[in-house]
């Protein structure tokens, strides 16, 4: 009898526990902000590679004083690595930030004073520790980093995926197959014990000015995992560049998108009843687009695209997930690349440098764009925080996290 | 008896609690069930993550119990508290179930033992945790309760990189892992409470007593 009114009250706490407030595009085993957010960090390239590079401390938080303003500045001591993406690791202490152009990765700590992060750890050559190089996706693991690299050490094909503790202990190496040897993000669908990683272009690309750019090295390809084999199962075949890894949040769902940066497009992905991928195109973006981010409403209504060539953001109605609609755009400014969308889905944060080989505007900044309750996008007049104008000079910003 | 009614109530409770609005999440929500079929790995590739920690604490009886007293076996290690609302008794359930197989396996409490560590222990006292782990049918032959006075605890939890900050009401927050230990004493999984299944758990452990590894 004990047995079973515990059985029971276990079931009824199973039945009514709340769905936790996503906070969009982060890994789901990341702790999630218990209020709204208070600081924004941005990763920043020195633009001339003089000074050196940071990530900024922006305030945030809608009360203060200094809102709206960089409030520090974290000094990553060196100069030129191209900074680009991070991650938060799964308890919400620690950031991982790499770069691009260095073999430097850096982990942060940022519990203590998140106005005041603090390098806990420098790995000085990636490289040699991975045989891989370019960093590119930070994805939380229970206790451990889950890392995607866009080549070999060489700065060749092939890329591959890469786990450490979190405080930065080589755990283990997994390069891509020789018949899709590209890589750039990863996401994780726990519940159905699937990931998908998607290619980009390899170091040997990347590095030279966009207009030297060899565009048939590229991959077209997203490989989908058994998660807990850590074992690829399928090849989708994609148009050219698919970047961001974005499962759709209903719970349940098992379907997903990406963004083809050559092909100005979105691409559908979903498992059919027998447990495979499928793959689609879904949406054409425009000719010229270079859809550089990929981001989605907390609710699953809508999907963001920043157009980086033409300088718009599109909000894509995906209440039918595999026929997207252009519900509205935004022009935020010259490049729009980096968007990051805040747990209540209200709020855009919004970054213009892509890479230091590709950006086309010489004036950086941080802008926010507000989305109404209909899903419309609103530029805020006055958050306007300038990066060309730094006491270093110009910075290119790019990621974005809150705390 | 009486305190499990006491956790069944405590239980109740915490279900009427959480069917309120939605909240913002903490670092140990309730794990999760997806609509979706789940699909499992008969084959888990399991690598070596780092040495497991050393720790000795006491059991319910005051007892020490060492990691080190368990080699040779496999050790589910869990990070609780029996106040906790909602991951913790959901995840010591799920537990409890896999203790149930594995036990209908021959695998517990020979090859498999489980230990849960209080990160909280000035409300936790031994009869505290004696009563939890009753309350969930936990066999003390092959499943401890742990706690240490807070001071002792601290480095065995900082070793562990598992912090807590007090919050309101009196819960804690702190980071929701659960370690899987192999007989050599080396951490080869680590779950999220909050996406723990113990269907894979158990394949897990099959996995590592048929290879276990390096």
């Amino acid at each position: 009898m004990r047995r079973r009114t515990l059985s029971l009250a276990l079931l009824a706490v199973i039945a009514t526990a709340s769905v936790a407030v996503a906070e969009v595009c982060l890994s789901p085993y990341v702790k999630r902000l218990a209020a709204p957010e208070k600081y924004l960090y941005v990763y920043s390239v020195d633009a001339d590679a003089k000074d050196n590079d940071f990530l900024a401390v922006i305030d945030v938080n809608l009360a203060s004083p200094g809102y709206g303003r960089v409030i520090n500045t974290v000094d990553l001591g060196s100069a030129g690595n191209e900074p680009h993406h991070m991650g938060f690791t799964d308890d919400r202490t620690k950031i991982w930030a790499g770069t691009l152009l260095s073999k430097r990765l850096f982990i942060l700590e940022v519990a203590a004073d998140p106005a005041k992060p603090r390098i806990v750890k420098t790995i000085d050559d990636v490289s040699a520790l991975t045989g891989l190089h370019g960093p590119h996706t930070y994805y939380a693991l229970p206790g451990r980093m889950l890392l995607t690299f866009l080549s070999s050490a060489d700065g060749a094909p092939p890329g591959g995926l890469a786990e450490f503790t979190n405080d930065g202990q080589l755990i283990r190496v997994f390069k891509n197959p020789d018949n899709a040897p590209y890589a750039y993000d990863v996401a994780v669908k726990p519940e159905i014990n699937r990931m998908i990683t998607s290619s980009f272009t390899p170091l040997r690309n990347y590095m030279k000015p966009l207009a030297q750019w060899d565009m048939k090295d590229g991959g077209n390809t997203m490989l989908v995992w058994d998660f807990k084999e850590r074992k690829v199962i399928q090849t989708l075949v994609t148009d050219p560049v698919p970047l961001e890894v974005r499962w759709s949040l209903k719970p349940g769902a098992t379907h997903g998108w990406t963004n083809s940066a050559l092909g100005d497009s979105i691409w559908f992905f979903a498992q059919t009843k027998a447990g495979s991928f499928t793959a689609k195109k879904a949406a054409d973006l425009g000719k010229g687009c270079l859809p550089a981010d990929l981001r989605q409403s907390p609710d699953d209504r809508y999907l963001y695209v920043s157009c980086f060539m033409r300088s718009e953001i599109q909000a894509w109605d995906v209440a039918r997930p595999d026929r997207p609609r252009l519900h509205d755009t935004v022009v935020p400014g010259v490049s729009p690349n980096m968007m990051h969308v805040t747990m209540d889905g209200k709020r855009m944060y919004v970054t213009n440098s892509l890479l230091s080989t590709m950006d086309y505007s010489g004036n950086f900044w941080v802008r926010l764009v507000h989305i109404g309750p209909d899903g419309r996008l609103k530029m805020d007049p006055f958050f306007d925080v300038d990066f060309t104008k730094l006491p270093t000079g110009p910075a290119r910003a790019h990621d974005m996290l809150l705390y | 008896m009486r305190g499990g009614r006491q956790l069944a109530s405590l239980v109740l409770v915490a279900a009427l609690l959480l069917a309120a609005a939605p909240r913002p999440a903490r670092a140990h929500d309730a794990p999760q069930r997806a609509g979706a079929a789940r699909l499992l790995s008969t084959h888990p590739s399991l690598g070596v993550i780092g040495r497991a920690p050393r720790f000795t604490l006491g059991d319910p009886e005051g007892r020490p119990v060492s990691l080190t007293d368990l080699a040779g076996r496999i050790v589910l290690l869990a990070f609780i508290y029996t106040s906790c609302p909602s991951a913790c008794p959901l995840v010591t359930q799920r537990m409890a179930v896999l203790q149930r197989r594995l036990t209908a396996a021959g695998l517990f409490p020979s090859r498999v033992n489980f230990v849960s560590v209080t990160v909280d222990p000035d409300r936790d006292t031994t009869e505290t945790l004696a009563r939890y782990a009753k309350g969930f049918g936990a066999d003390p032959r092959g499943w401890k309760f742990l706690r240490d006075a807070s001071d002792a605890l601290r480095p065995m939890l900082a070793a562990w990189d598992e912090w807590t900050k007090p919050l309101p009401a009196g819960e804690i927050d702190h980071p929701a892992r659960l370690y899987l230990i192999d007989g050599a004493g080396r951490v080869r999984e680590i779950y999220s409470l909050s996406l723990f299944d113990e269907r894979q758990a158990f394949l897990d452990i099959r996995a590592l007593l048929v290879q276990p590894g390096p």
